[in-house]
């Protein structure tokens, strides 16, 4: 595995950046020509407005947007992914300097229009700009290889030869857990109360609900069969990696920007070379499977499991 | 949480896999109110039957150290106290294994356990 290298937040940054310069400086060049409510939301028909925004607030809502989605995808990009910040950078700029034109001189924002064309046009930049995002992708290092996960240098732990060795240990995320029995108690609620058919909506809170629970506690076993990881309450969801594709494991500890970067949050999580079945920050089994994937799950003594693992598929190699 | 158990010991299965418990207690790799895993699972991993398991938990219980409810499984004791009493009960094992070694009989080593109690 790897963190984001600077080169790549950097080339991430680059068209937000330079986005927001151009944003605000023709900004203050026409800002004197701009009416002091804006149309910043158009009707489906003819593109009529049919929302407006102050000067002053559309300014710092702008603004705010381009850094926020500047910040997301400097902190979260990876490699296979900047295209996509280019992508980003150029609809939003387009959209916005296109809006900012429709407003130029109106006196009534409500007769202002916003043609269709302007989203065709955004989305046009956005092609070419994530073209352009896409080719500087080359200018980044290729990932590397996980270092330290092979069998060599892993965690061991001796066992007699004939001895036989299981460790389990149940692990649970205490904010998803009352969010999902949050969801659950509030559907029967809804369903109850709220006049239908809007009360079908409580329905929501079982399809949050449930799945939220039983993906937050959760029990990771290691043993003869391999590692397993399945719901603490169900023998369904369940994961399991047999010994023999197990190519080694180890400990690593994920703090919550590394949870972010490398699998965008928690819960289930698949990625383009790893899955991961995280519930909370911390200590974390990793491990390599023989077709290169990882797959990782947060729980506490980590290190004696990865042991373990490495130890049992060792010995299913030998017999 | 860590189970080791050697068939071919001489020591019971459900002992070893008590033992177990008890060593992760007092080495503090298991922690008080900490769910064991369900005696059908623990028995499939190990590949010994459930029923040995389950003796290993009945003994547990006994000696105080875990919680069995039906339908919740075996939860170890809650309360800081559960290592202290954890290293207690595997000492106690060791000394009874050893008064047996020595040729007491149980009745003496009982006897002998009451005079240490003063």
């Amino acid at each position: 595995m790897h963190r984001s290298t600077p080169r790549l937040r950097a080339l991430a940054a680059l068209p937000f950046v330079v986005t927001l310069a151009v944003y605000l400086v023709l900004l203050a060049l026409r800002y004197d020509r701009l009416p002091d409510t804006l149309a910043t939301h158009f009707g489906p028909e003819g593109g009529r407005a049919d929302g407006f925004t102050g000067r002053t607030a559309f300014t710092a809502v702008s603004t705010g947007l381009l850094l926020a989605l500047g910040a997301g995808w400097t902190f979260l990009v990876r490699r296979g992914s900047l295209w996509g910040a280019w992508a980003t950078a150029g609809f939003t700029g387009v959209l916005l300097v296109l809006l900012v034109r429709d407003n130029l001189d109106a006196t009534d924002p409500a007769q202002v229009d916003s043609p269709l064309t302007n989203l065709l046009f955004a989305g046009a930049t956005a092609a070419l700009l994530g073209l352009a995002g896409w080719g500087l992708t080359r200018l980044v290092p290729r990932d590397e290889p996980a270092a330290g996960t092979g069998l060599p240098d892993a965690p061991r732990l001796p066992l007699g030869a004939g001895e036989v060795a299981g460790w389990s240990r149940a692990t649970a995320s205490r904010p998803l857990t009352v969010l999902a029995v949050l969801a659950l108690a509030a559907a029967p609620a809804v369903l109850l109360l709220a006049p239908r058919p809007a009360s079908l909506l409580g329905l929501l809170g079982l399809v949050i609900g449930l799945p939220g629970l039983a993906l937050a506690r959760v029990r990771v076993t290691v043993d003869r069969r391999g590692l397993t990881v399945r719901s603490a309450l169900a023998p369904r969801p369940r994961a399991r990696i047999p010994l023999d594709e197990v190519a080694g494991a180890n400990v690593r500890e994920l703090d919550t920007a590394a949870v972010l970067a490398e699998f965008g949050g928690w819960g289930y999580r698949v990625r383009a070379h790893r899955t991961g079945w995280i519930v909370r920050a911390g200590e974390t089994l990793v491990v390599r499977r023989s077709s290169g994937r990882e797959f990782a799950v947060t729980v506490p003594d980590a290190r004696t499991a990865a042991a373990l693992l490495n130890t049992l598929a060792e010995r299913h190699g030998k017999v | 949480m860590l189970f080791r158990v050697d068939p071919a010991s001489a020591v019971p299965l459900g002992d070893q896999i008590a033992a177990c418990v008890r060593g992760a207690l007092a080495d503090g790799s298991a922690a008080p109110g900490e769910r064991l895993p369900a005696a059908r699972e623990l028995a499939d991993s190990l590949g010994v039957n459930v029923h040995t398991v389950l003796r290993g938990y009945q003994r547990l219980r006994e000696e105080g150290l875990i919680e069995l409810r039906r339908g919740r499984g075996a939860l170890i004791v809650p309360g800081a106290t559960a290592p202290d009493r954890a290293r207690l009960v595997s000492r106690l094992r060791e000394a009874a294994a050893e008064a047996r070694e020595l040729g007491l009989t149980d009745e003496e080593f009982l006897d002998l356990a009451r005079t240490s109690l003063g």
